[in-house]
């Protein structure tokens, strides 16, 4: 046994100079030898807990993945030979915070960059890699909307059945000819902003419980996916058979052109991921969501973007009757948004940066 | 309610690590002060940009810091700050990815996302329910991201505490330290530190009632007969010569 490494002794060399009690370890002596290094360890895990890697310094890196690696041996030791729960318990704490430092991943580039690689790639990447969430979501959507539709079509009195009470007060001929003899609704800058910015707050927040239960239940988001739809559907039906079609496209159109499709691309990221956790096949739990999460939160980031851009334009274009803004240039305006949002996002060769992102 | 259970890690130097769970009451006072911090953040932030800048862009700067505060408070934090808002950092937790390495963007995006849910339908209700139920003490959020929030245990001043120092030690003969090393398993090794450790915080009737219980048990089963040792002495004894704290105590000194 050598008197001279202190350090890398064994637990069996340990045991020779110092028989204890009962075959166990000298839980004091150990502490001793140890403690000072433990002690290090963690000033220097305090440390790079708080600076960048920069500030550490080469130097302080690799003392400090040395000293994770013996505190690692030394719970590994301590195991083995006491049951002292502290100092297991100190132990396993400390070599927990080494391995998150060991190991980590090395950090982004800057905001910036991450931010125009996200718009030029990244999002549209996540969209098509998951397009069978995006389809199976949209088909959510787009059956209820059926449904509701032929439903009022079917019997107008379907309508008072499906769309909650608060959306009809009055017929949508009535409130078509309101709207279009009174004043703008809208009629300053400050309201249409203060407007606009209480649309994409409120309408991110529910877009995003909708995904969390897509997420946890899979079905909990298919269903509102249709429910959403089946209003949709039911209110469309109740203005064309009015005979305010027109009205109706050219008021809902330019924002609804963004919205609907956000409250899709948020559902479809909920089902992606509601079907990675909760039908993971083959993986474990942890890898098929580690494999999804990636897609997951850009396609959420991207819902919210396009929720604030749908939001400014409810607040403000929306508005806007026939007085101000011709019916059919509001409807163009409406395609437009849409052609523009689905070529973002679908329409671009991404080249081979697609495969990477 | 289930009890908690660390989930155990393996790393590559084949050391298994233990995340012990943070408790409900912790995470609730962390998080608490990071709400205090976020009301007071967006005060600051309202007066600014409403009282900078002019009308419409004053209404829309407010409502994009507010988003951009509340949903990114959080991520900037267990992101930037090694899985610690303030709040989390006051009380010693700590937010980490399920096999126990930082979490990534995505991670904390996904976790804070879903804690709209969790707070439903008021005070985080349906959080805590869940995390109560869960082994891991996981709320909504961090089963839909695989994350966990542990418990950061920091350096305690345990050799001073020891197990069961003392100068005389009347079990320290050759007869009951052969029984010992026979009979008393390493689970019952730890139970009796355990119990060392804990007993200063007991109450004293409580404290009196399970030392004799656990002295009678081992009195009769290490045969030792000595009615006058109380159970306290035995089991502080006992736990003495296990960890061999006598030895290392006289040399320390």
């Amino acid at each position: 046994v050598s008197e001279t490494s202190p350090d890398t002794h064994s637990a069996a060399a340990a045991r020779t100079r110092r028989p204890s009690a009962v075959g166990g370890m000298d839980v004091g002596r150990f502490v001793r030898e140890r403690g000072r290094r433990w002690a290090r360890f963690e000033a220097l895990l305090r440390d790079v807990e708080r600076l960048p890697d920069h500030e550490m310094g080469a130097t302080r890196l690799l003392e400090l993945v040395r000293l994770y690696r013996q505190t690692c041996s030394d719970l590994n030791e301590a195991r083995s030979g006491t049951a002292n729960a502290e100092l297991l318990g100190r132990l396993n704490g400390l070599a927990g915070r080494g391995y998150r430092i060991v190991y980590r991943r090395s950090l982004g580039r800057r905001l910036l960059d991450e931010a125009r690689r996200f718009v030029a790639v990244g999002a549209p990447a996540a969209f098509r890699r998951e397009r069978a969430s995006v389809l199976a979501a949209a088909a959510a959507f787009l059956l209820g909307a059926a449904l509701g539709f032929g439903a009022v079509v079917a019997s107008p009195d379907n309508g008072a059945r499906l769309v909650p009470p608060q959306f009809h007060t009055e017929s949508p001929k009535d409130r078509v000819e309101r709207i279009e003899r009174s004043e703008e609704r809208v009629d300053s800058l400050d309201e249409a902003s203060a407007f606009s910015a209480f649309l994409f707050t409120h309408n991110i927040r529910v877009s995003f419980l909708a995904f969390s239960l897509g997420a946890l239940t899979l079905v909990g988001g298919a269903w509102i996916l249709f429910y959403n739809g089946v209003i949709f559907g039911a209110v469309t039906a109740a203005y064309v058979l009015d005979g305010v079609s027109l009205f109706f496209f050219a008021w809902v159109g330019p924002h609804g052109a963004l919205e609907l499709p956000a409250i899709v691309f948020g559902g479809a990221a909920g089902l992606c991921l509601g079907r990675a956790l909760l039908l993971p096949g083959s993986q474990s739990v942890g890898a098929s969501l580690r494999r999804a999460l990636p897609s997951v939160w850009r396609m959420l980031v991207a819902t919210a973007l396009v929720l604030i851009v749908a939001g400014f334009v409810e607040g403000s274009l929306s508005q806007m009757s026939a007085k101000t803004v011709p019916y059919p240039l509001k409807i163009a305006v409406a395609a437009l948004l849409f052609a523009g949002l689905i070529f973002w996002l679908f329409g671009r060769r991404l080249g081979p940066e697609e495969e990477e992102a | 309610v289930r009890a908690a259970h660390p989930r155990v890690i393996l790393t590559p130097e084949h050391v298994e690590i233990r995340l012990e769970p943070a408790g409900l009451g912790s995470r609730f006072i962390a998080l608490i002060v990071d709400l205090i911090l976020v009301t007071a953040l967006t005060g600051m932030v309202s007066q600014v940009t409403r009282g900078v800048l002019p009308g419409a862009v004053g209404i829309v700067a407010q409502a994009l810091a507010l988003l951009v505060l509340t949903w990114g408070y959080h991520v900037y934090f267990e992101v930037r700050h090694q899985g610690q808002s303030p709040g989390k950092r006051i009380v010693g937790i700590r937010v980490v990815d399920g096999r126990g390495l930082p979490l990534s963007l995505e991670q904390s995006f996904v976790r804070n996302v879903v804690r709209v849910l969790d707070a439903l339908p008021v005070g985080y209700a349906l959080g805590a329910i869940v995390c109560q139920l869960d082994p891991h003490r996981r709320r909504l959020g961090d089963i839909a991201a695989d994350t966990l929030v542990v418990r950061e245990r920091h350096g305690q001043a345990y050799e001073r505490r020891s197990t069961g120092a003392r100068a005389f030690n009347s079990l320290r003969t050759p007869r009951v330290l052969r029984l010992v090393r026979h009979r008393v398993g390493l689970e019952e090794r730890e139970f009796l530190a355990t119990l060392c450790l804990r007993a200063d915080g007991m109450e004293d009737k409580a404290r009196f009632d399970l030392m004799e219980e656990v002295g009678r048990h081992y009195k009769e089963r290490l045969g030792i007969e000595d009615p006058h040792m109380s159970g306290e002495n035995l089991v502080r004894g006992l736990a003495g010569v296990l960890f061999a704290e006598q030895a290392a105590g006289r040399a320390g000194r």
